[in-house]
């Protein structure tokens, strides 16, 4: 739709001198957005259309003005998104600045400061990493230098769960390299790697001492031990069993929301 | 919390513990260390919380959340007090009956007691398990005693006892002399005399010094220190106070691997608990010393244990070796006169303190003084942690103690001091184990995992996993190191997979002997070990894998699965479980694998009720 005519149509309907001074009070007077006064409009249209006045011009004017509406609040979600990540990046940043505070901007603590990072994010977002560089003053290269030595921290998203299987030694000689097969088989990725739902992190560990327990898989901070290769599929299916119960209570909770229904109903 | 002023404040502090203490009082203590929390102790310990409010006996009897009590096998393990009966494998539905049974009643039940596997008896009392009997807990005998996030506990046991000894009745020199006359070698691994460390880091020129606690024990098969430092730190800390004391250090570092959450916690607050009762801080106990200490958690690189590398870490950078014509004593953590012990050998301290280097004397081997923590592991009956004399025999640690070997299984050989260490075979079991006698076999103490395998481990590929692990570890600054283990990996994955020669060994050994002289640190001098002893005692294994048979059918190019036709009942479980189909036959009927299409993951093997599933070498098939 072009500029110009916008001033004479609204939506595309053509408008006469009088609606559209209407239109121009509706708009300064009242705090409803152009969405809502056209979803105001949408309603009483169909209203009327639903009185069993559709002649053909109606319906088309009827189409257009959904499909507007469509737009514009598509249009408005995608801002607000922007405006929210912008938002959440800003206040990455601040988080990251209390736990550089935290260490008084101690050169010396930034492996604690990663380490940090690293636990509240599952990984170390590169703009993270920059602000750290510009906070503690040290070259980039050497922060990704410590970032990469070190096994705590990754440069890459991780899953929503951390499946670690134990290969210590006491865990190897009882079986863990089975587990290890038997937890890649299930989640079709090899050891390192995130499953491509971003749901399962695939790691093997030296040893974290339990090794009374031998072989142990560790999901999170909850420890399997005493496993065999058998038992780990289920362990894992658990886990994603659980989450789906959680996202299905969470689509109960939300309220259908008036706009969602309209802009799918057409 | 009051500040303690003055050594006669901590004997106050003490007395008022102990008289607020009712020795009748029954006090269920549930052992909360790393292995019982992976069994569900917590669920434990709120069972019983909810049971004493039903049964109307809240506030009549403690609960008390203890450090690791070392038999882990058996864990979620409860202890009742003062009876001292110790339940083994507890569940939540027994916790009425004890509640209802043992507490009111004074009935033990048999069912949750320890049944010996020689006599078939029940053992009621903790001390006189077997596991317990045959061990000499000193280090590691408080951390069942003490709730591992209680400072009074510790006190009320007699802890800072030897700091107020130190501060009070010695001079640092004294302490200092002690603990040279006691000969306390590094438990870490080395073995080098504490005393002489710390005498040459107090003489070395340079302000200020530094004394750090090394628990960044990253040994695959051992966790002494992290059930010591998760159990009971302040034993950890009081040693660590004293050593800065005789040193003149007034800075600390407490260096924990972060996989080690509990410990990190659990440190975190004894360092609060001990600021605020003014044990550490300006002027402690009015000495006139001041000393802090601050926390750092590793991120994970094994080699990051060794010292110059740990500093380094410490320092914010990455945790690489560095020569070591200076030691660290001299210039270590930012160049300054540095003391690094480990966690045990921290803990050791405060006894020698208290009781005398004579007494400490009087426990070990000629060379080798006091006690060691083992982390007994893999295939032992009694898995946990052990505390015995040094100069006690192998065949002691693992029969007597660890009470041999799981499911009639022969044993095979016994691995100690981790990656760095050796293969130890059924001949030298009757060896002392001490410092120097391990070595002489080609191993060595390490920091103290002992790692038993039975006869279904094939050496090869232990040896071949611990270079696996090391050329991972490896930094790369050192090129024997980086790329020599690279080779020496390579070789053992072409001997596993059948595909090498005798020409291969050779070279083998041959790389061996480079990289054990050249690197700059003990991750590659002592990264030959495994390979070295295990083709000294088990030669003949790597001779078999050469003709194309893995004697203990554990390498996967060399063996496959088969399923006997006579004891195959056809249930179909093997079918069921097997992941790439590669199973077949009807229902009741004889089922077959294709071998084609099995990945040799086991599964089959594990899941039969009928041991129809066996391994057979692949030569036989052909």
């Amino acid at each position: 739709m072009k500029k110009e005519k916008t001033k004479s149509h609204f939506v595309g309907v053509r408008l006469t001198e009088e609606q559209k001074k209407a239109l121009s009070k509706l708009e300064k007077t009242s705090d409803l957005s152009k969405t809502d006064i056209l979803l105001r409009g949408l309603e009483l249209l169909s209203e009327y259309y639903s009185l069993g006045l559709d002649r053909p011009p109606l319906n088309v004017e009827l189409k257009k003005l959904e499909e507007e509406a469509m737009h514009h609040f598509q249009e408005l979600k995608r801002i607000k998104r922007r405006e929210e990540s912008v938002r959440e990046m800003v206040q990455e940043l601040r988080d990251i600045d209390k736990i550089i505070d935290e260490y008084n901007g101690d050169k010396s603590a930034l492996i604690q400061i990663l380490l940090k990072i690293q636990a509240k994010n599952h990984w170390l977002p590169k703009p993270a990493l920059m602000w750290v560089s510009e906070r503690l003053d040290i070259p980039m290269s050497q922060i990704l230098n410590v970032a990469t030595f070190y096994k705590a921290f990754s440069l890459d998203p991780q899953g929503e769960h951390l499946v670690r299987v134990c290969l210590g030694t006491a865990c190897h000689v009882r079986g863990g390299p089975k587990i290890l097969d038997a937890a890649e088989q299930f989640l079709g990725v090899e050891s390192g790697e995130t499953t491509s739902d971003l749901k399962f992190t695939l790691e093997s560990v030296n040893c974290i001492g339990c090794c009374a327990l031998g072989p142990v898989m560790v999901v999170d901070d909850e420890y399997h031990g005493k496993l065999d290769s058998s038992k780990v599929g289920e362990i894992l299916s658990n886990y994603r069993m659980k989450d789906m119960d959680r996202s299905e209570d969470k689509r109960k909770a939300l309220p259908i929301r008036h706009e969602m229904r309209r802009g799918q109903s057409g | 919390m009051k500040k303690l002023q003055s050594a006669s404040d901590v004997e106050k502090l003490r007395k008022e513990l102990l008289r607020k203490q009712d020795s009748s009082k029954s006090c269920i203590s549930v052992c909360s260390g790393t292995g019982c929390h992976a069994y569900g102790c917590e669920k434990v310990v709120s069972a019983f919380e909810n049971e004493l409010k039903k049964q109307k006996l809240e506030g009549k009897v403690e609960i008390k959340r203890t450090g690791c009590h070392g038999f882990c096998e058996k864990g979620p393990i409860v202890v009742i007090y003062p009876e001292e009966i110790c339940y083994l494998q507890v569940k939540i539905e027994d916790i009425p009956d004890i509640v209802s049974q043992t507490i009111k009643a004074g009935k033990t039940i048999d069912r949750l007691l320890y049944t010996d596997l020689k006599t078939g008896k029940k053992v009621v009392h903790e001390s006189e398990i077997p596991f317990y009997k045959n061990q000499t807990r000193l280090i590691f005998g408080n951390n069942r005693k003490i709730e591992s996030k209680s400072i009074d506990d510790y006190i009320a046991l007699g802890g800072y006892n030897a700091l107020v000894k130190a501060f009070s009745e010695i001079t640092p020199e004294k302490v200092l002399e002690e603990i040279k006359k006691a000969n306390l070698r590094g438990r870490g691994g080395g073995g080098f005399p504490a005393g002489i460390k710390w005498e040459s880091v107090r003489n070395a020129p340079g302000e200020p010094k530094y004394v750090i606690v090394n628990c960044d024990e990253g040994d695959p098969g051992a966790y002494m220190d992290r059930s010591l430092m998760e159990g009971n730190p302040h034993s950890v800390i009081e040693g660590l106070i004293i050593g800065a004391y005789a040193i003149g250090s007034h800075e600390g570092y407490i260096y924990v691997r972060q996989e080690y959450p509990l410990a990190v916690e659990n440190t975190e607050l004894a360092i609060k608990q001990a600021e605020e009762y003014g044990l550490l801080g300006k002027d402690i106990l009015g000495s006139g010393f001041d000393f802090t200490i601050k926390i750092h958690r590793g991120a994970g690189a094994f080699v990051s244990g060794e010292s110059s590398a740990l500093m380094s870490a410490i320092e914010g950078k990455v945790g690489e070796p560095r020569p070591k014509y200076i030691h660290t004593s001299e210039k270590g953590l930012w160049d300054k006169p540095t003391c690094l012990n480990n966690v045990e050998t921290w803990a050791n301290v405060p006894f020698i303190i208290n009781k005398g280097a004579d007494w400490f004397g009087n426990m070990g081997t000629d060379n080798s003084k006091g006690t060691k923590i083992f982390s007994l592991v893999g295939n032992v009956n009694n898995t946990g942690l052990v505390e015995v004399p040094m100069g006690i025999t192998l065949r002691e640690i693992i029969y007597d103690i660890g009470g041999g070997i799981p499911n009639g299984k022969k044993f095979k050989a016994v691995q100690t001091g981790g990656p760095s260490g050796g293969c130890i075979p059924e001949i030298q079991l009757d060896l002392p184990v001490d410092f120097d006698e391990l070595n002489k076999v080609g191993s060595m103490m390490g920091s103290g995992g002992m790692i038993v395998m039975d006869e279904d481990t094939c050496m090869v590929d232990i040896a071949r996993y611990f270079v696996k692990f090391l050329s991972e570890e490896s930094c790369g600054k050192c090129t024997p190191c980086r790329e020599g283990l690279r080779h020496m990996l390579r070789i053992l994955d072409d001997i596993t997979a059948g595909k090498a020669t005798e020409k291969d060994i050779k070279l083998l050994e041959e790389i061996s002997e480079v990289v054990k002289e050249a690197p700059l640190c003990a991750l590659g001098t002592t990264a030959p070990n495994p390979v070295l002893s295990t083709l000294k005692y088990f030669r003949d294994e790597y001779e078999a894998h050469l003709q194309g048979e893995c004697p203990a059918k554990v390498c996967k190019e060399l063996i496959q699965y088969r399923i006997d036709p006579e004891k195959c009942k056809g249930c179909g479980l093997c079918l069921k479980k097997c992941p790439t189909g590669a199973i077949s036959g009807e229902k009741k009927g004889v089922h077959t694998i294709d071998v084609e299409k099995c990945i040799k993951c086991g599964a089959c093997f594990e899941v039969c009720n009928f041991d129809a599933v066996s391994k057979i070498s692949s030569k036989e098939r052909k």
